[in-house]
């Protein structure tokens, strides 16, 4: 009676159902990474030989690289990782009927839907916006770019700020007021704690971008000179009003991350999370010194040594919370009894290469050291280690732990272990390589690199390749070899993004049916979600729950 | 989370207000997505064959946003009066969000206060060649003929301090339950929104520098003009909060509605102050001020 | 079998890169295709920074990765399901605890002491012998060597089709004009932007710096060795950023006197001052 759901068009279009604006997000996470996804397949592809293979010029390549991070970092990792995976499973670990806030979860989707819109307008209308994610002026301002398109961009960013604000003023809400009573603080899960760090990360954050986007508005469009150095201001402060957002904005997308993965090591070993109290801790000092990091971005831009040395220092800082986490992941496997399905591998996937990208990190922290790397690959190398191999592996472990709760079905196992390795594979084949290419100073953001053209017998796909790489390595100079092993890393990152396609879709339609605890989570690490149904009803928790 | 862990239930329904389905945050969405394309017809000059676009555009979705926004609240009202739905929890709610919503406004102002602060403590940088140039390395520049603080300004900071003793007098008068009172006090703390907002104007119009001047204006209308853009939208939420008390609404223990209200004047108040210390008088500090 | 050559050589190269640094008096700067490391060092600023990458950093970071992945190895052989099907009830161990976050401090405070002695001898030299002033436009660079009057000129890449390789010349990184400096020469550099921010960059001399319109940002170089070196501009700067390469040119005192004379007369047609105003029309009334 009470499962009762509305009919088509009420349920997905004026839902107040934090399930199913999960559900929505989890669809726009994945279509948003198609096309953020097939922007970085045609760059790769660009870059796999020197010279223009697809590109008409500089331009279109920036705005390729501009949409290809803004839509990732903004329309995959945010959505799935918070808007996805958050909505789907905070009221339910903390049985809770729902958000505190429902419709207003609701706008925060779907304002997502228009801001994608106008950002992928903004790389078609006229010229594009090609500024990199990061929108610096004066190349952002009227000077750089005069047209329409970064006007779509910036106002697709405070649609898509609005939205992430208000969701996380509800995930607060929701996780101070509507715990199960029983469940105090220090017995939250810890998948909860992680997005109550993000939600206060978000609301402090995201305003600051705001008002650092709104002057660049008003310096493009109504004469005001914020950054404009001829009227008295500086490019500098928008760099650091970004990197304020900017780098709190790393953690957002990693913190919901750390705490998938502890619920998943939990199960898997059969053992409670080790040190749960300093796991918690670690992601509010993550959080907290998250704060007072940002211009290790700006090492390079003419700050004073002294202020340089002053984020150097701080900066080292977070590798010992973070060190806590991953250590503490491992003390939970410890004397445990391990399991390894498809969600386990991809969280032990996430620990080994996120301390491969964290460490890389940390040798950027160096203000001196980033003289040589800063704006190289080493720098496209370390952020996609946290976030391509990071944040993404954690989308998929939670994907894997949870479509069985989500949908009611589980997947094939052979099938996602099958996916598990070639992505691990081609991704490790795209961006360790860049390691190489930023050490010997490739620069990041160009179109093409310096190297020799590629004789006429060794261009096109259908060449003996084991030659072409011969060819390669015995030239003078040049970044070509690293780039054609990352290019064909690469190719195989995107035949996973099929695999995974296919695998969604055997589930959602082929899929066994599943219990409600379906993983045989023992009591010590049996989170509410794990006593309901799969899927769950349209409302639990009617009657109140409660912990002992 | 360490030991094991037992469910039961308390064997009651829970106390959280479950809303109903509705479509106005989808039609919000796309209203501020219409805003969006309206301003950047307008800022762009766009036509649609001979018909140019100008203002039209953000009217129009200026009337989406407001629309949807007064059918969502209607509803929220109708929950709340009508159909009792706001139990003491889901009102603890309603203040964690407003608490948050102000968090959120407050960091919007760090961003203006951040460029303000970032042009006038560091107008004398030798590496900021362009800067110093624009400047002469003060602050105020000295071609600016800044607004005295103790003139308009100090009024202004009056009407405003005032209207904050108001509230806490509608407050205290609803509390206690005096209806008459409070919608005395709530009726004159939007008089004196009002009043701010007119000599608002009237300083803007007035004042000796444009738009358009460098720095030192873009920081000021910026940071003066986005809490002047709050003042006025405090002073509707309190407009409505009138309405709502002439309706007799509010009672002794249920009137969180107006305290939302209250809250938001309050933190507008505060940035008020910051704005008076900082950028009237600290920043005006060696400057000259313009004539009248 | 070739694959495994290739491997091979690229291992070699990466032991030769950390291990011997160049003995030739003649520097070849190059990035080699099956480069591992960072560029051969022209300068004791690169000098220190490959110290501190190859003698520190990298054996730090490869120690800690090496170890999370032999606790990982370690777990799932010993504690899988059917090693231990058991699991035990551990969930604290306070000294176990303070150790892995003790020991991580340690670590960084061994990196931080050398990384700020070399941040702070990076920054700036007390007394230069000499001035050069880099501005970077929308898309190439202006050089101004401040102590010699008259000695300007801007700087563009050499298209693709006019590169002639028999000379030396490299896609992408060859330029028109080259920035000539003279070795064993304390070089104070002045690095602005005329429109765009750009950054300016030479890996072999260790040095990167964003050009800023409105800033005029600071560094320093001293190079060792004659030689060819290249940079390339290290900021989007729009449409042309892949092409505004940097070249440099580092010969002995005597010769870099000779060439002042040669190039007040070459360059006597640009002016005293390079056309900074000309770019920046950033619309402020
Ligand atoms: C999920 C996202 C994410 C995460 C988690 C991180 C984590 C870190 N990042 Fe990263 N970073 C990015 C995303 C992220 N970053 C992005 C997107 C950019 C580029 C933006 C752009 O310019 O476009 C960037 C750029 C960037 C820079 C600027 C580089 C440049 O432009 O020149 C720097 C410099 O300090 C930096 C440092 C760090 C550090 C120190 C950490 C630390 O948090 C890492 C801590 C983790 C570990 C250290 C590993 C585990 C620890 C142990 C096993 C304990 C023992 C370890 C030690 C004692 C060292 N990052
Ligand atoms: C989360 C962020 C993210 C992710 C996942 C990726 C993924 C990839 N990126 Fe990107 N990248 C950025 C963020 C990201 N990137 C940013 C911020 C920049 C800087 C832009 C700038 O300079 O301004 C950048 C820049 C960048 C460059 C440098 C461009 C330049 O400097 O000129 C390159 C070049 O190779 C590149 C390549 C790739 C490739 C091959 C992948 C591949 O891994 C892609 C393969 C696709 C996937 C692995 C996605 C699969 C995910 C799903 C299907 C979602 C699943 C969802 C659920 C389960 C809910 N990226
Ligand atoms: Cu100039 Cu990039
Ligand atoms: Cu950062």
């Amino acid at each position: 009676m009470s499962d009762h759901k509305p009919g088509f068009f009420t349920r997905w279009f004026m839902s107040t159902n934090h399930k199913d604006i999960g559900t929505l997000y989890i669809i726009f996470s994945i279509t948003a990474a198609l096309v953020g996804g097939w922007f970085s397949m045609i760059m790769r592809h660009e870059l796999g030989d020197p010279g223009l293979q697809i590109a008409s010029g500089g331009q279109e390549w920036n705005v390729w690289i501009t949409a290809h991070g803004l839509i990732m970092v903004f329309f995959v990792v945010m959505p799935g990782l918070i808007g996805g995976f958050g909505n789907w499973f905070v009221p339910l670990m903390i049985g809770a009927p729902d958000m505190a806030f429902p419709r207003l979860n609701n706008i925060s989707f779907w304002l997502l839907v228009p801001s994608l819109l106008l950002l992928a307008s903004s790389a078609f209308i006229g010229s594009g916006a090609g500024t990199g994610w990061t929108v610096y002026p004066p190349l952002s301002s009227k000077l750089g770019q005069p047209g329409m398109s970064v006007d779509l961009a910036i106002f697709s960013l405070h649609l898509a700020g609005a939205s992430s604000i208000l969701g996380a003023a509800n995930f607060i809400t929701t996780i101070f007021n509507m715990r199960a009573p029983g469940m105090t603080l220090h017995k939250m899960p810890l998948f909860v704690w992680s997005m109550l760090v993000t939600s206060f990360l978000l609301v402090l954050s995201l305003p600051v971008l705001g008002g650092a986007i709104t002057m660049l508005l008003t310096d493009r469009n109504f004469g005001t000179s914020f950054f404009d150095p001829a009227g008295g201001g500086d490019p500098l402060l928008y760099q650091h009003l970004f990197w304020f957002f900017g780098h709190p904005e790393v953690y957002i997308m990693i913190l919901p991350a750390f705490g998938i993965i502890s619920h998943i090591v939990s199960t898997f070993s059969r053992k409670p999370v080790f040190g749960y109290l300093g796991m918690a801790y670690a992601m509010i000092a993550i959080g907290f010194v998250g704060f007072i990091v940002w211009a290790h971005h700006m090492y390079t831009a003419g700050m004073a040594v002294n202020t340089q040395a002053y984020f150097t220092a701080a900066t080292l800082i977070i590798a010992v919370p973070t060190g806590i986490k991953i250590f503490s992941w491992i003390a939970t496997m410890w004397g445990g009894s391990l399991r390894f399905p498809t969600p386990m591998l991809w969280a032990l996937g996430f620990i080994f290469l996120f301390t491969v990208g964290g460490v890389t990190g940390v040798v950027l922290a160096n203000a001196g050291m980033d003289t040589s790397l800063h704006d190289t690959y080493y720098v496209v190398a370390h952020f996609h280690y946290v976030l391509s191999l990071g944040a993404v592996f954690a989308l998929f472990a939670g994907f894997y732990y949870w479509i069985g709760k989500m949908s009611g079905r589980q997947y094939p196992e052979l099938a996602g272990k099958f996916h598990f390795w070639v992505t691990f594979t081609g991704v490790n084949l795209v961006f360790f390589p860049q390691h190489f290419a930023g050490l010997a100073g490739m620069p990041r953001r160009i179109v093409d690199y310096p190297a020799p053209l590629v004789p006429e017998h060794l261009e096109g796909p259908f060449v003996n390749h084991i030659e072409k790489i011969k060819w390669m390595a015995s030239q003078e100079y040049g970044y070509h070899l690293w780039n054609y092993v990352s290019t064909m890393g690469a190719y195989l990152s995107g035949i996973s993004v099929v695999i995974f396609l296919l695998i969604v879709f055997y589930t959602l339609f082929f899929g066994r049916k599943v219990g409600e605890n379906y993983w045989d989570a023992i009591p010590e690490t049996k989170t509410f979600e794990w006593t309901l149904s799969s899927p769950p009803p349209f409302h639990q928790f009617e009657i109140q729950p409660k912990v002992k | 989370m360490s030991s094991k862990i037992e469910y039961d239930t308390t064997g009651k329904p829970h106390p959280y207000h479950i809303v109903r389905p509705s479509i106005w945050p989808i039609i919000g969405a796309f209203s501020g997505m219409l805003l969006a394309v309206g301003a950047i017809a307008y800022m762009h000059e766009l036509k649609i064959g001979e018909f140019a676009i100008g203002f039209k555009g953000i009217g129009l979705g200026l009337l989406a946003v407001a629309s949807v926004m007064f059918f969502w609240w209607k509803d929220i009202l109708f929950e709340a009066v009508t159909e009792k739905i706001h139990t003491p929890i889901a009102q603890i709610g309603l203040r964690y969000g407003m608490a948050l919503f102000i968090a959120s406004e407050v960091m919007f102002f760090v961003a203006f206060f951040w460029a303000f602060f970032d042009a006038s403590l560091y107008a004398d940088q030798e590496i900021l060649f362009s800067r110093l140039e624009y400047t002469s390395g003060q602050w105020p520049p000295p071609q600016i003929h800044v607004i005295n603080a103790f003139d308009l300004p100090l009024m202004m900071t009056m009407i405003l301090l005032l209207s904050g003793c108001t509230t806490t007098w509608a407050h205290h008068a609803i509390m206690e339950g005096d209806q008459k009172s409070f919608i005395k006090a709530l009726g004159i703390t939007v008089g004196l929104g009002f009043t701010f907002l007119c000599f608002q104007i009237f300083e803007y119009s007035h004042a000796a520098f444009g738009f358009k001047e460098g720095i030192y204006s873009s920081t000021f209308y910026m940071a003066t003009g986005f809490h002047g853009f709050h003042v006025f939208v405090g002073t509707i939420f309190l407009a409505v909060c009138y309405l709502r008390a002439k309706k007799g609404h509010f009672t002794k223990d249920s009137h969180f509605g107006f305290e939302a209200a209250a809250w938001y004047w309050h933190f507008v108040d505060v940035v008020w102050l910051f704005l008076f210390v900082a950028v009237y008088w600290w920043g005006g500090l060696g400057g000259t001020p313009s004539a009248h | 079998m070739t694959k495994i050559t290739y491997w091979g050589m690229a291992l070699f190269s990466f032991i030769s890169t950390i291990s011997m640094a160049p003995m030739a008096a003649f520097a070849d700067d190059r990035a080699r295709p099956t480069q591992l490391g960072l560029r051969d060092a022209a300068t004791p600023q690169m000098e220190r920074i490959t110290w501190f990458h190859d003698s520190l950093l990298m054996y730090i970071i490869t120690a800690i990765v090496i170890f999370v992945t032999a606790l990982l190895v370690w777990v799932v052989i010993r504690y899988n399901e059917k090693a231990n099907p058991k699991p035990s009830k551990t969930t604290h161990h306070v000294l176990l605890e303070v150790v892995w976050t003790v020991i991580p401090i340690i670590i960084l405070i061994v990196i931080a002491v050398p990384s700020f002695k070399m941040l702070y001898y990076l920054d700036r030299v007390e007394e230069p012998e000499m001035t050069l002033k880099v501005t970077g436009y929308q898309w190439y660079w202006g050089y101004e060597y401040q102590d010699h009057e008259g000695v300007n000129f801007l700087s563009y890449l050499i298209p693709e089709e006019e590169i002639d390789e028999s000379k030396g010349q490299r896609r992408l990184l060859s330029t028109d004009n080259v920035v000539v400096l003279p070795i064993d020469t304390n070089i104070q550099i002045l690095i602005t932007a005329a429109d765009v921010i750009h950054a300016f960059t030479v890996p072999a001399f260790g040095i990167k710096k964003d050009a800023v319109p409105g800033r005029m940002n600071e560094t320093w170089i001293r190079i060792d060795k004659p030689g060819t070196y290249y940079g390339q501009c290290s900021e989007i700067c729009g449409k042309d950023h892949a092409y505004m390469p940097i070249e440099v040119k580092a010969v002995t005192k005597e010769e870099f006197k000779k060439w002042l004379v040669q190039a007040k007369e070459k360059f006597a047609s640009t002016g005293s001052r390079l056309p900074y105003e000309l770019a920046f029309n950033t619309g402020v009334q």
